[in-house]
């Protein structure tokens, strides 16, 4: 039996050890840890209770522990990072390989700009194809390090004549880094805790939903990164603090670079650290490592993060990275008194610190006047006002978070990890408080923006590993081996309790498990830019009507067409048609939208001096009237009218937009000004002679999304044309009309084209099956 | 015919002045029966001629002429012989020019010579292509398409005609007009000219029809065909397509309504067509620069793979698409070898759509890498460019790409292309030898890095550590050794009691005298080491060699026990109690060792 162990025995092994932990922490508390990575050997090891023969036969690196340890790790640790990267591609295997959703597609495109015009060139592009007729310096304001990793991966590719295109670097570059996370939350988590609870936290975080839905294959954006970066740099940040080399530090701060370089986030990184040794001093836990390790780090980091052009000047003048400073002033200050009080008598000493409290004081007093001269702090208390603004308040990702999706996203980690946190505090040391002050501020950020549970499902993924480390740890030891000293049978648990807990943990660990496929596989793995529908029969429809209408825009437009729509599709348009658009999801310009949103919002006369001025060829809406999908243009109407009314407050009121009752509807009984305004005319012409379901009760010009029978049939446009529907109506496009020089004439003629037969009825516009659309992921761009 | 007169008087005098070879050969069309295909988007010419020999000796070819204004769109010529009974005998051409006569002529070698008044009947095809143009160019979606067709009502030829006919198919019964030269009769879709009799050499007279065409008028603006050899069994082909509506161009606005209610709104634009590639392609793709074009399907015939095509929106006149179109292919089909000699035998192009018209082809045939002496045998002409090199997986100098490009293509054109090259057999190892090397040098730096100590400084702690945890790696195998002594001896007393062997017994014991002092002499300097390094560990060491000396003593205890019984001075229930309590006593200090070990 012990010769050669049979599944059982592995499977203990694998328990005990993996999961009880084996990590040497230096902790004292933790010298079971230490005996688990024992009671590996003392089962492989023959003859300990006496029976059977020797084993020879493993070869010598088997036998050691540490050689079994390594091993184990490195599997569990390497299946992490597997199971990481493949349960990302749902997508790609349904689908195909293809990028996602909206901000992505701009990455791709700057990322494609890069590999073919190189970096400087990209660094100095001035993008003359959005925000017409403003254009966009790209290089200054976006972080490239999403787009140099890309770029930097498919140059050593190329050069090793592996020759993958961009867009496959770019889609598969977020499940590569989700692997690469789990690796860095697994040293972290040990430099935490122990090896064991690190291995959980990477098998944790390797298949959370709160992190998949930002980096799932295609999605190329920033977080899928930048959540690597900050899991790595907080690894090393523990490291310098528990070793106070510089060598980690200077790793921390190249690690914050790149942090810096890929995603915004970077501020919660330059808050977080100061915050930890401002704790640390307040604990009395100031130590020599700590000085070393923030000094070097805030000194390094601060030089680094200034090489980014979007960052430049910020960390020195914005309200966001003075606390970074004041702690390091603090620290400076705090570390001299403790040299000065070595050298002085105690009298002196006193004397001293007084007289520097009340510097200090003044010091404080005159930053505080010279900023509020400088106005730095009305603009640190108008950032408030910018929740108020619509444009903000328009993006779902931005609303504050609901119970449900910390579940969704967490599972039953959401509510482990608040056991994990009450160990690390229970037994607090320097890096403790990191983990702690990490959990509480993610916590915080999490509840008030949907978008930042991303910061909170890594530190959930460690604490939870944590607690169910230690639960392991206590229940399922070696029976065998602790059960012997009677004394040490723990508070009297038998085995029979033991294997009911253990039971239970793993029946909570497989439902996670089984949650976050279902979550990733349902929730999280539609391109959004290609849609599906499932027939009764369970075949499947694609609805790819996007990239139909983007396409058509490409090969059959001017080169230098300019195309308005709204600002979600602005990526979009810029990345699959490569034509000129007004506004895009960069939305820096607020009032460049209000204005699109006031041509949108008008009627068309007004609309088309509008698009005149703005030198406009085609309009873009989306209208899901005809297929049921919810997250079209006419859903998002509302955030036009508002938008553009806080520019323009004069022109567009949004109570004109409502019924007297103060609803919104799009039948007969809508307010005028809808029904006759340009983005209900657009979504609607010649809807209203269609009859969308054939055989249903339903009168022609039904709208399936928001079951009415629109109000207006009769559209007629004047300065406008059809120039493009896609298939299933999801995109329409229409061509703005140059003045017309013959006005009444043009008229006449335009009458004499015969009228339609309706004789012959070719397609039915049956849509067969309904369309389980997924509009899930529209919800969280409904602007 | 009084029309013609002065024309036909000016080619008689200019054939008879200028081009004495002609009228010296004394050929003459005897009958012509000309077929004019104007049901697609083509021009498909044929001719039924036949020729006869009324000059005084015999020919060996005879010339093929294109009329001027239609040079510029011959996509294709060709001509064969049609003997009694065997439909076949291409000839072959070679172009040539007649001075004094405008238009492109071609000299056709006969393959056998024609006799002095010998009859021989010749079959001509041509097909223009871009010669139908839309009339009027610009349509709505509800309008159909309208085109003229501009032509010659006769032969054009180098030889007078005694008699002809020609006939012209059309693509629908709506005609709005055409030339009524000799009275043409018009029934359905076709409208037949003639007989004329007694054409003079050379003679040209407009053909002019106008009539609804609402086939699709597709042209491929450019595509590039790229073949990628490995001669590990693989033939990659992909081909990147421009896609252009040539017809009437939609003007005004597209609806989407009107096109998915009317039948025949939109009835000259495109929605599919169908490519047909090789029975044996796999992993077809279809996608262009945003991706998969998902509205495609694909039908595996017996004989062929068929694609239906369906570009991302339906194409009107005017609009465009690109696409690319890919799949693979098993090479034991196409490639065939003898010793290191390859021959690569592909379609230089392939089927597209029917009656398809490529303005600009570019070939691109990757060979494989460390190719040589490559010879290409178009079947025909075809412009070369200057070779490329192609690098991709695993590739250290590069694959030679052959390239060539060739204007104005039909149907006709799908001809095979054979490549011959060299090719050594060694070279298909340097690919696996790479990735050998490459892991081979990985783990080797691993190992290097691992094996080896690159820190500047010491740490003498660590080093401790190290030898350490060496040490006590060194007295856990040894303890475990000397537990499996105990075994041994164990076994021996328990054959001393079935065989009371005494001398087997005596020899085991002093063996486990012997080995036990071996090993304990070992463990004892293991835990001087131990001291030596300051370990805490060499107590516990000795707190193990103490335990052991118990077991010692123990087992030293149940061997003689036995002995006792074996000699009969105990009784068996007495020795079995005995036993017992040694056996606790033994089994308690074995844990307690196993435990110290642990703690090790």
């Amino acid at each position: 039996m012990k010769s050669s162990p049979n599944k059982g025995v592995l499977l203990q092994y694998w328990l005990s050890g993996a999961l009880g932990g084996w990590g040497g922490t230096s902790d004292g508390k933790h010298k079971a840890s230490t005996n688990a990575g024992g009671s590996v050997h003392g089962n492989s090891r023959p003859g300990a209770a006496g029976g059977g023969g020797g084993k020879v036969g493993l070869s010598g690196g088997l036998t050691q522990p540490a050689g079994w340890q390594s091993l184990l790790s490195f599997s569990i640790l390497f299946l992490a990072c597997l199971a990481g990267f493949s349960s990302r591609l749902f997508a790609v295997i349904r689908f195909e390989s293809i990028i996602h959703e909206f901000d992505p597609w701009f990455n791709y495109r700057s990322t494609h700009h890069l590999t073919t015009n190189g970096f400087y060139e990209f660094l100095n592009w001035f993008d003359e194809r959005a925000w017409y007729p403003l254009g966009r310096i790209v290089g200054g304001t976006v972080y490239p390090g999403l787009m140099v990793t890309a770029g930097l991966i498919h140059y050593v590719l190329n050069l090793l004549h592996i020759t993958v295109h961009i867009r496959d670097v770019c889609v598969f570059l977020a499940p590569v880094f989700s692997g690469l996370t789990a690796i860095s939350t697994f040293l972290l988590t040990r430099e935490l805790w122990n090896q064991g609870a690190g291995l959980l936290a990477a098998c944790f975080i390797a298949i959370v939903p709160g992190y998949i839905s930002r980096s799932v294959a295609g999605s190329f954006d920033n977080e899928g990164i930048a959540i690597f970066a900050l899991q790595f740099t907080y690894y090393l940040w523990v490291k310098s603090v528990k070793t106070g080399s510089v060598f980690w530090t200077i790793g921390c701060c190249l690690s914050y670079f790149y942090m810096v370089s890929a995603w915004g986030g970077y501020v919660f990184i330059i808050n977080l650290i100061p915050l930890h040794v401002f704790v640390l001093l307040l604990m009395q836990r100031y130590s020599r490592r700590v000085y070393i390790a923030y000094s070097t780090f805030y000194i390094v980091g601060l030089v680094l993060s200034m090489q980014i052009p979007f960052v430049g000047f910020q960390p020195i003048r914005t309200s966001e990275h003075m606390a970074a400073a004041g702690v390091f002033a603090l620290l400076q200050a705090y570390a001299f008194l403790q040299y000065l009080k070595d050298r002085l008598t105690r009298q002196e000493f006193q004397t001293l610190f007084f007289l520097g409290v009340s510097l200090a004081a003044g010091m404080v007093f005159l930053t505080v006047i010279y900023l509020t001269y400088t106005g730095l702090y009305v603009r640190l208390l108008t950032c408030y006002a910018k929740i108020h603004i619509p444009i903000i308040a328009s993006v779902s990702e931005h609303q504050p978070t609901t119970w449900v999706s910390f579940f969704f996203d967490l599972h039953i980690l959401v509510c482990t990890f608040p056991a994990g946190l009450w160990f690390c505090i229970k037994n607090i040391n320097d890096e403790r408080v990191f983990v702690a002050l990490y959990a509480i501020s993610a916590v915080y950020f999490a509840g008030v923006m949907v978008r930042l549970m991303l910061t909170l499902t890594p530190v959930v993924c460690m604490l939870s590993a944590v607690a169910f480390s230690s639960v392991f740890e206590h229940y399922m030891g070696d029976d065998t081996k602790r059960e012997k000293p009677p004394e040490k049978a723990e508070e009297g648990l038998g085995p029979n309790i033991k294997s009911i807990v253990t039971m239970l943990m793993l029946m909570l660990l497989m439902m996670f498990a089984v949650h976050c496929t279902w979550v990733t596989s349902n929730a999280y793995s539609s391109p959004s830019v290609v849609l599906a529908s499932y027939n009764h029969d369970g075949t499947r429809n694609i609805l790819d009507d996007f990239r139909e209408a983007y396409y058509w825009l490409r090969q059959n437009t001017d080169e230098h067409a300019r195309v308005m729509s709204w600002w979600d599709y602005g990526y979009q348009i810029a990345g699959m048609a490569n034509r000129t658009t007004l506004v895009d999801n960069n939305t820096w310009n607020n009032s460049h939208i209000a204005l699109v949103g006031k041509a949108m919002s008008s009627n068309e006369s007004a609309a088309y001096q509008i698009m005149r001025s703005l030198d406009v060829d085609y309009v873009l809406i989306i209208f899901g009237g005809v297929i049921g999908y919810s997250g079209d243009d006419i859903n998002k109407f509302l955030w036009m009218v508002r938008i553009a009314e806080g520019e323009h407050p004069k022109d567009i009121r949004e109570s004109d937009y409502f019924t007297p009752q103060g609803e919104f509807r799009v039948d007969k009984a809508g307010s005028p000004t809808l029904l006759n305004c340009l983005m209900y005319k657009m979504s609607y012409y010649r809807f209203g002679e269609m009859q969308v379901r054939r055989g249903a009760l339903t009168p022609p010009g039904f709208d399936r999304t928001r079951n009415a029978e629109i109000g207006n049939k009769d559209i007629k446009f004047k300065h406008l044309e059809e120039a493009f529907t896609s298939e299933h109506w999801l995109v329409r496009i229409y061509k703005v009309k140059k003045l017309d020089n013959r006005e009444p004439l043009d008229h006449k003629l335009r009458s004499v084209v015969p009228k339609q037969k309706y004789t012959s009825k070719k397609v039915p516009l049956m849509l067969g099956g309904e369309f389980a659309l997924q509009v899930w992921r529209d919800s969280f761009r409904f602007s | 015919m009084t029309r013609q007169s002065p024309l036909l008087a000016t080619c008689l005098l200019l054939v008879a002045a200028l081009n004495l070879e002609v009228s010296a050969n004394g050929l003459v069309n005897e009958e012509v029966k000309r077929t004019v295909d104007l049901s697609t988007h083509l021009a498909k010419i044929t001719a039924e001629i036949v020729l006869s020999n009324q000059g005084h000796s015999a020919v060996q070819s005879f010339i093929l002429a294109v009329e001027e204004d239609l040079t510029p769109h011959l996509a294709y010529i060709g001509a064969s012989v049609k003997g009694d009974e065997e439909e076949d005998g291409t000839l072959e051409l070679q172009q040539t020019t007649i001075p004094g006569q405008s238009g492109h002529f071609y000299k056709v070698q006969l393959p056998s010579s024609l006799a002095a008044g010998a009859q021989l009947k010749a079959k001509v095809e041509m097909t223009f292509s871009h010669v139908l143009r839309p009339f009027p160019t610009h349509v709505t979606q509800a309008e159909r398409q309208l085109v003229v067709f501009q032509g010659n009502h006769y032969l054009y030829s180098p030889y007078p005609t005694r008699s002809q006919t020609t006939r012209v198919r059309l693509a629908s019964k709506t005609v709005e007009s055409y030339t009524k030269l000799g009275n043409p009769s018009k029934n359905d879709e076709i409208i037949e000219y003639g007989p004329f009799r007694d054409v003079a050499p050379f003679s040209e007279d407009t053909m002019k029809i106008h009539y609804e065409n609402n086939t699709p008028f597709l042209t491929i603006s450019s595509i590039t065909r790229t073949i990628e050899v490995s001669h590990w069994g693989n033939i990659a082909v992909e081909e990147t397509i421009d896609l252009r509506h040539t017809g009437a161009v939609l003007k005004g606005p597209f609806s989407r309504y009107d096109y998915q209610r009317q039948s025949d709104s939109g009835i000259s634009s495109v929605k599919s067509f169908k490519t047909i590639l090789p029975a044996s392609a796999q992993d077809v793709y279809y996608r262009d620069e945003i991706g998969n074009i998902s509205t495609s399907h694909l039908q595996v015939l017996d004989d062929s793979v068929e694609v239906e095509v369906r570009p991302r929106f339906p194409l009107f006149g005017g609009w465009k698409t690109h696409y690319i179109i890919g799949y693979n292919l098993p090479s034991y089909e196409y490639l065939y070898t003898l010793g290191d000699q390859y021959a690569l035998k592909m379609r230089l192009v392939d089927h597209v759509y029917d009656d398809q018209v490529i303005d600009f082809l570019t070939v691109k045939i990757i060979l494989p890498e460390g190719a040589r002496n490559i010879h290409v045998d178009t079947p025909y002409k075809i412009d070369r460019m200057p070779n490329q090199l192609h690098y991709t997986y695993l590739d250290t100098f590069g694959r030679p790409v052959l390239v060539a490009t060739k204007n104005n293509l039909v149907e006709h054109h799908i001809q095979d292309v054979v490549v011959h090259y060299n090719f050594n057999k060694i070279l298909m190892l340097q690919e696996p030898l790479l990735v050998v090397g490459a892991f081979y040098i990985l783990f080797f730096t691993v190992i290097i890095y691992v094996r080896l100590d690159f820190a500047i400084t010491k740490d003498p702690a660590a080093e401790v550590r190290m030898k350490v945890a060496s040490i006590t790696e060194q007295v856990l195998t040894l303890v475990n050794k000397r537990l499996g002594l105990y075994r041994h001896m164990d076994e021996v007393v328990n054959r001393y009691k079935q065989s009371r062997d005494t001398g087997a017994l005596n020899s085991g014991r002093k063996t486990l005298e012997a080995d036990h002092r071996a090993l304990t002499n070992e463990i004892s300097s293991l835990q001087a080491r131990l001291k030596a390094e300051g370990s805490d560990l060499a107590d516990k060491v000795g707190e193990v060699q103490k335990l052991d000396g118990q077991v010692k003593e123990l087992v030293c205890r149940s061997c003689q026990e036995a002995e006792r019984l074996v000699a009969g001075k105990v009784k068996k229930e007495a020795y079995i109690e005995s036993e017992k309590t040694l056996t606790g006593k033994r089994q308690e200090l074995v844990s307690r060792i196993d435990s110290l070990l642990d703690a090790l």
